[in-house]
């Protein structure tokens, strides 16, 4: 392996031993300020894996609208929801094995039957800068897409405006 | 597989893993908040199988993966907004989120 391929590699597996710290935290801690701030962490290391992926443009959006604003808004609406800490409910551990097991499974046969898969690679990996040409594609073979987006965020931001005003 | 270089089976397993945490997070956790949460996880491991498909992949449509991840992250903004909303407001009328208590059009 060359120097750049080992490189590659301890990065890549320290970030996913980051992420998956920060999803297993996400997951089991029962306070919600806790698990909002480790899918933080699981979400920054999204955006170093969009870099090891040559997704520059993707990266930044990531951590601008992942980290920065829905995070945020979480936060806002665990402040706004107080003394709801995350309590074990009357019967959890039915429903906890049962959420584990199809979580097993769906993961188990999902990761089966990517990897062995025959995909239809490329000859060498993409690694060229994305923003003009993510521009360039969303104006014109994605342009119906990216008004609907438009549209759904502009109902999304009305809608959540309508449903947690106080009357 | 460990020792290779670093290709596109790591990121499918990756993305996989994170997924299914967060599945088991949506489908077990009592705090609506904790169960939003949850499902972020879940669109997040999904856009890292897109994106590592759109670096991999040989396809005529270059940058798709990337593309639809960018939609999945406006679709994923727009519904953790609309869906905190919705939990402000039954806290509001309920005082709780406990997704157990919340059983109003329960037969």
């Amino acid at each position: 392996m060359a120097a750049a391929d080992v490189y590659i590699a301890i990065v890549f597996y320290l970030t996913a031993a980051l992420m998956i710290a920060g999803a297993l935290g996400m997951v089991f801690v029962r306070n919600m300020v806790r698990s909002a701030v480790f899918l933080v962490v699981t979400l920054g290391g999204v955006a170093i894996l969009y870099v090891l992926l040559a997704a520059d443009f993707l990266a930044v959006v990531q951590l601008l609208v992942y980290v920065g604003a829905i995070t945020i808004l979480v936060l806002f609406a665990i402040m706004m929801t107080p003394r709801q800490v995350d309590i074990p409910s009357s019967a959890p551990s039915a429903q906890k094995i049962a959420s584990a097991l199809t979580a097993i499974a769906v993961g188990v046969l999902s990761i089966g039957v990517l990897v062995s898969h025959r995909w239809n690679l490329r000859s060498t990996p993409m690694d060229e800068p994305t923003s003009e040409r993510i521009g360039t594609l969303l104006l014109t073979s994605y342009a119906l897409p990216f008004e609907i987006a438009s549209v759904l965020l502009t109902v999304g931001m009305i809608g959540a405006i309508v449903i947690a005003r106080e009357d | 597989m460990a020792l290779a270089p670093i290709g596109l089976p790591h990121y499918l397993v990756l993305g996989t893993v994170l997924f299914c945490l967060g599945m088991y997070g949506a489908l077990s956790r009592s705090n609506a908040v904790g169960v939003l949460l949850s499902v972020e996880l879940m669109l997040n491991g999904v856009n890292v199988i897109m994106v590592a498909f759109a670096r991999y992949i040989d396809t005529p449509q270059e940058l798709a993966g990337q593309i639809f991840a960018i939609f999945i992250i406006t679709v994923a903004a727009a519904e953790a907004a609309v869906g905190l909303a919705i939990v402000i407001s039954v806290y509001r009328l309920r005082h709780t989120i406990q997704v157990d208590e919340i059983d109003l059009l329960k037969g």
